[in-house]
């Protein structure tokens, strides 16, 4: 107001009558609006806060119901995420499959399709990285096996999610079903081969294919666990991010995913483009089950993935198809996966105990992401 | 009893507990909404079942409070889905993980503990039909509550008005709005009695086929209930003949093996799936796919 009268003062003559109403008037309503938005902000961002204190509550609740303190329980699951030793990396190298998965989901979702196959792609990646793994053994050099295992890793994952893709374009097979059922054929497909075909014969009758020879293995980088299928996995996500923002191929994507009507008047070819968005996420799962395959586990086991091909679809959701997000809210999740040994041994809660938490975690945005459409 | 006939007994008793939970999927996916969570509802079932089971001594208890288990899942998916709006495929993925940690903690007490199983009853003069007897009549009695369950449901979708009502809050919520219902009670109502009926296969799973309770112990028959009810193209005799489809195929390779003959399990156990997919490229190739619309449009529209 003060501002207002200095202003009246000093150029007395050249303000007609309405413009000296107009600027209270319109300074009231600015002022009205802001504080309606700063309360509406405040507000919501109180009950995003009430809802997560009341999930985190719950889950208190269970640890308490198993005799268990749940602030112990929670200190456990900070320590073995970051302050333990060797616990960063074991993080980061739990991240690498459930990031690329997730970002599998996020390409496809660009383009308005729904990847539920995360599972399957990242099996079928680690399928054909072992196929190649362990029939090129020794008889090439280390780094031209990564690469064969790599390309095949990511393909055989291109080939399982394009597949979807293309049953989407040519027969209009929902996606989200097609990818479901593929991740199941993955599963049974790996452990065909497990039981027989690509039983490891001095593996005492375990279902677990040849270890890889010890020169394909992703070499360990800078004295540490990490290796460097986790620089392979940030070069990808890179990537990712580089092609959803900047190129033209992710803004066409965003074209088709906004309106697939407008896209193919405007002569994009939407068929392929969405084709194309299921190979490449598709791929980006089978890299990761590769890189999981060559860097952690080391030889094909049954449950090898276990489920973080559906844990990466809870953290595309969660990072809401964000590349830069996605990768945190995979951290997330790698570091509450990490934690389940820690609270076994410690307070003799059922390792499954932090699939509650993971639930809890996204539960909250479920709660408040709600579209509110009018009344029915 | 030859080895085809007892895998066929077998694929009868583990597919009544696919059937289940398939006949809830379809109940849910025909008023619009697709529970990705049956897995987290069979979980919740198998084990109230188990626990009231184990501790009151009735298996027929343990039942009752399975149906309370999987409802009070489906309520939540319900809540999030109906009220809230939230993604349907991650509220089911949640409910799925939330259950899973859920039943593993509390249900560590029950793992080495032991019920007294739903009886088996052999149905009088039924069960001497040779080949047909044994199959289908000497089972415990929630597979045959099964039988008359599926044209029940048949009969109560196609030939009466709340069955009308759902289809058609499937197909167009707001239709129904305009004559005065209320799809989102509708929606609600579907999803509880679809997650109930996958308390009851949970518990079928526990106190009626093996007896026990250990952690994740459903192992992908909820996921297999929803692989079914695409197979069936939302046909409720089509749901049974799936489920039992997939539960021979689960059944099959052990018999089999048990009388010499090598099969790999794991062949037969993808083959279900393959068939499904096949249908659904032939369903879409044959004009488009039968998928109630407003399910169409919440798999399209979630991301």
């Amino acid at each position: 107001m003060n501002v207002l009268s200095t202003k009246t003062q000093d150029e007395p003559k050249l303000l007609a009558p309405e413009e000296l109403t107009n600027p209270t008037w319109s300074s009231r309503l600015t002022e009205v609006v802001t504080a309606a938005i700063s309360t509406r902000g405040l507000r919501r961002l109180g009950v995003a806060l009430g809802v997560y204190v009341v999930c985190l509550g719950l889950f208190a609740l269970l640890v308490l119901s198993q005799k268990a303190n749940p602030f112990g329980v929670f200190n456990s699951i900070f320590q073995s995420a970051l302050f333990s030793n060797g616990s960063i990396p074991e993080v980061i190298l739990r991240a690498v499959p459930i990031v690329l998965a997730a970002l599998a989901v996020s390409v496809p979702a660009r383009a308005g399709l729904v990847n539920v196959g995360g599972e399957g792609q990242l099996i079928m990646g680690a399928v054909a990285a072992t196929g190649v793994g362990v029939y090129l053994g020794n008889s090439v050099p280390g780094f031209i096996g990564w690469i064969c295992m790599g390309v095949a890793g990511f393909g055989a994952g291109a080939v399982w999610g394009g597949l979807a893709g293309l049953l989407r374009v040519l027969v209009n097979a929902n996606e989200a079903v097609t990818t479901l059922l593929l991740n199941f054929i993955a599963n049974d497909t790996m452990l065909y081969l497990l039981y027989q075909p690509w039983k490891d014969p001095t593996g005492g009758g375990q279902p677990e294919s040849r270890p890889l020879s010890s020169h394909e293995v992703l070499p360990r980088l800078f004295g540490s666990s990490i290796n460097l299928g986790v620089i392979i996995a940030m070069v990808a996500a890179l990537v990712v991010w580089y092609l959803l923002k900047r190129s033209g191929w992710g803004f066409a994507l965003r074209v088709v995913g906004g309106n697939q009507q407008a896209a193919s008047r405007a002569g994009l070819p939407v068929n392929r483009l969405r084709i194309s968005s299921m190979a490449v996420g598709g791929g980006l799962a089978g890299l990761g089950g590769m890189l999981y395959l060559a860097g952690t586990q080391l030889q094909l086991l049954p449950g090898g993935t276990a489920t973080y091909g559906y844990i990466a679809f809870l953290a595309a959701f969660l990072g809401r198809h964000d590349p830069f997000k996605v990768v945190l809210a995979g951290l997330l999740f790698a570091a509450i996966a990490v934690s389940a040994p820690g609270l076994q041994l410690s307070y003799g809660l059922d390792g499954n105990v932090v699939d509650a938490l993971l639930a809890f975690i996204v539960v909250a945005p479920l709660v408040l992401s709600s579209r509110r459409k009018g009344a029915f | 009893m030859n080895g085809f006939e007892q895998a066929l007994t077998t694929g009868i008793e583990g597919g009544t507990i696919i059937l289940y939970p398939a006949l809830g999927e379809l109940i849910g996916e025909r008023a619009g909404v697709v529970n990705l969570g049956m897995e987290g509802c069979m979980l919740a079932g198998a084990l109230s079942a188990f626990a009231v089971g184990a501790i009151t001594g009735s298996a027929w208890l343990g039942v009752l409070a399975g149906i309370g288990g999987g409802a009070v899942v489906g309520l939540a998916h319900a809540w999030l889905v109906v009220k809230r709006h939230a993604d349907q495929l991650a509220s089911g993925l949640v409910l799925w993980f939330l259950a899973l940690g859920l039943t593993s903690v509390l249900g560590a007490n029950y793992v080495s503990q032991t019920v007294t199983p739903l009886p088996v009853i052999n149905v009088t003069g039924l069960s001497a039909i040779p080949w047909i007897g044994p199959i289908f009549f000497e089972h415990d009695s929630l597979v045959y509550i099964s039988y008359f369950l599926v044209p029940l449901i048949g009969w109560a979708l196609y030939r009466t008005r709340i069955g009308l009502v759902l289809r058609a809050t499937g197909e167009r919520p707001e239709v129904v709005s305009v004559a005065g219902r209320r799809p989102e009670l509708v929606q609600m109502g579907a999803v509880v009695l679809g997650a109930a009926l996958a308390g009851i296969g949970g518990a079928q799973l526990s106190v009626g086929y093996v007896d026990n309770w250990f952690d994740d112990m459903t192992n992908g028959y909820g996921f297999i209930a929803v692989a079914v009810v695409l197979f069936a193209a939302w046909r409720p005799w089509l749901v049974m003949i799936g489920a039992y489809l997939f539960g021979v195929a689960l059944a099959a390779a052990g018999v089999l093996q048990a009388h010499g003959i090598e099969v790999n399990q794991y062949v037969l156990d993808a083959l279900p799936y393959f068939v499904t997919l096949v249908a659904l490229v032939a369903l879409g190739r044959s004009g488009g796919s039968r998928a109630p619309e407003g399910l169409t449009k919440a798999l399209t529209n979630s991301s």
